[in-house]
């Protein structure tokens, strides 16, 4: 639990992220979607009712940051890790190119998430064309993004776990 | 019951955050999420740590805006800079041909005071040997250019030809000791030949002592050599020597065209030379 709590201060650090310095990164409008990455994080890792819950919660704290209606982000994330959680036995992790993938799929599966909600509760136009491009572009930011943030987290957790064991 | 609920705890835990999304969202679609406990809790605590992170990424962005800036400047500056270089490269050419206008000109005019037949040349080299004082220029037999005529500029005369090819004519200077040309004194009319010597540079040669010759004196052309038309300036008296023993005076000679000045020349044909004389 306190690892999941520790992941879910990280999130909170990453969404700061998202919503200020990585603005300045020359991607246009995309911006790159950390929390996704640690969502995937956890459900391939730490798959705990703390990891769930912290999933939806940083889903959450993003709506409530930047979404236009809330529960969007949370759901998407919830669906995220749960596709992951389920999938989890069946991926083994040891190149960082497959964490890059497996970062592109989840994506995939989030912005299949946000457009399933998108139509049912919100209409815009030129949705299709609009969502097409930023599902794709995000998906391959976040699975360019994906080892690094794996690695920065994998640092952290074993630093905790040597806390913990010193405590 | 509960080991079913402890195996499938993340499962289910899982499903639940979901449910209370799908719940939260259609609360939220219909407008029906009123109070919201989280959301305000949540943005409570990261309003300061995202005004503290705004103001860095504004500074940052800031400072990049800046660098952008400056880096804009130093492209338009060396543009500016190109753009100069190209601008004094079209004056520098401008220039050029307005002073090459103004030299035709001048050409043209002393030409219409000379008789007809002239044929106006370009140097196109200088004397390769420092013991010899001569140019090239790209007229020559075709051109109507023959050996011995007279070449002048409308500052003065310059020298003769002395060999011809087709499309070139080779030209002796007045200041070769080879060359020699009658002149006169323009002020007391006293005759002597100008002509280049390696030490003194150009001469005036054959004056008797008793001459009337006076630094600054201005050399005319005598007409009386059959190269060069009576009137043309040859240069201007610089140094006088009277020395006590010897017929004639030293005197030294400061030639009106300087051919490092001069690029286009004019060539006086012979005959036109012996009918003037």
């Amino acid at each position: 639990m306190k690892l999941s709590l520790s992941l879910f201060v990280v999130g909170i650090l990453l969404i700061l992220l998202q919503t200020t310095f990585l603005h300045l990164l020359p991607l246009g409008p995309v911006v790159p979607d950390l929390i996704l990455v640690l969502c995937v994080y956890w459900g391939l890792y730490h798959p705990t009712v703390g990891a769930a819950l912290g999933s939806f919660l940083l889903g959450y704290s993003v709506d409530v940051v930047s979404s236009p209606i809330l529960g969007l982000n949370a759901f998407a994330m919830s669906l995220v890790f749960l596709a992951v959680y389920l999938s989890s036995r069946s991926i083994w992790l040891h190149h960082p190119v497959v964490s890059s993938i497996v970062v592109l799929l989840a994506s995939l599966v989030k912005g299949a998430a946000l457009i399933l909600v998108w139509t049912v509760f919100l209409s815009v136009d030129g949705f299709w064309t609009g969502a097409v491009r930023y599902i794709l572009m995000e998906a391959l930011v976040a699975a360019v993004l994906a080892p690094v943030v794996f690695a920065l987290l994998r640092r952290g957790q074993a630093y905790v776990e040597q806390i913990r064991v010193t405590a | 019951m509960f080991a079913f609920l402890r195996k499938n705890q993340i499962l289910l835990s899982s499903c639940c955050c979901l449910l209370l999304s799908l719940y939260i969202l259609t609360a939220a679609a219909r407008g029906q999420l009123k109070n919201d406990p989280i959301g305000p809790l949540l943005l409570w605590i990261m309003r300061p740590l995202q005004i503290a992170a705004q103001t860095t990424t504004n500074w940052i962005d800031e400072m990049e805006n800046s660098y952008s800036m400056l880096t804009g400047y130093k492209a338009e500056n060396e543009k500016l800079r190109e753009r100069i270089q190209q601008l004094e490269v079209e004056r520098d050419q401008l220039l050029e041909a307005e002073a090459t206008n103004q030299r035709l000109q001048k050409l043209l005019e002393f030409r219409s005071h000379l008789p007809s037949g002239v044929v106006t040349a370009s140097i196109i080299a200088n004397s390769g040997s420092s013991w010899f004082k001569s140019c090239l220029l790209d007229k020559g037999s075709a051109d109507g250019v023959h050996k011995g005529m007279a070449v002048v500029t409308p500052l003065g005369a310059v020298g003769q030809v002395v060999a011809v090819t087709a499309r070139t004519a080779k030209v002796l200077l007045l200041a070769d000791p080879n060359n020699g040309v009658d002149v006169l004194v323009q002020r007391t009319r006293a005759r002597g030949i100008v002509s280049g010597s390696l030490d003194n540079g150009t001469i005036l040669k054959y004056v008797k002592r008793s001459e009337d010759i006076q630094e600054g004196d201005r050399l005319v052309t005598s007409g009386f050599d059959g190269v060069f038309p009576k009137g043309i300036v040859v240069g201007t008296v610089v140094k006088v020597r009277k020395q006590t023993l010897g017929l004639f005076q030293h005197i030294e000679v400061m030639p009106a065209v300087s051919l490092a000045r001069t690029e286009e020349v004019l060539i006086v044909k012979a005959d036109v030379n012996q009918e003037k004389n």
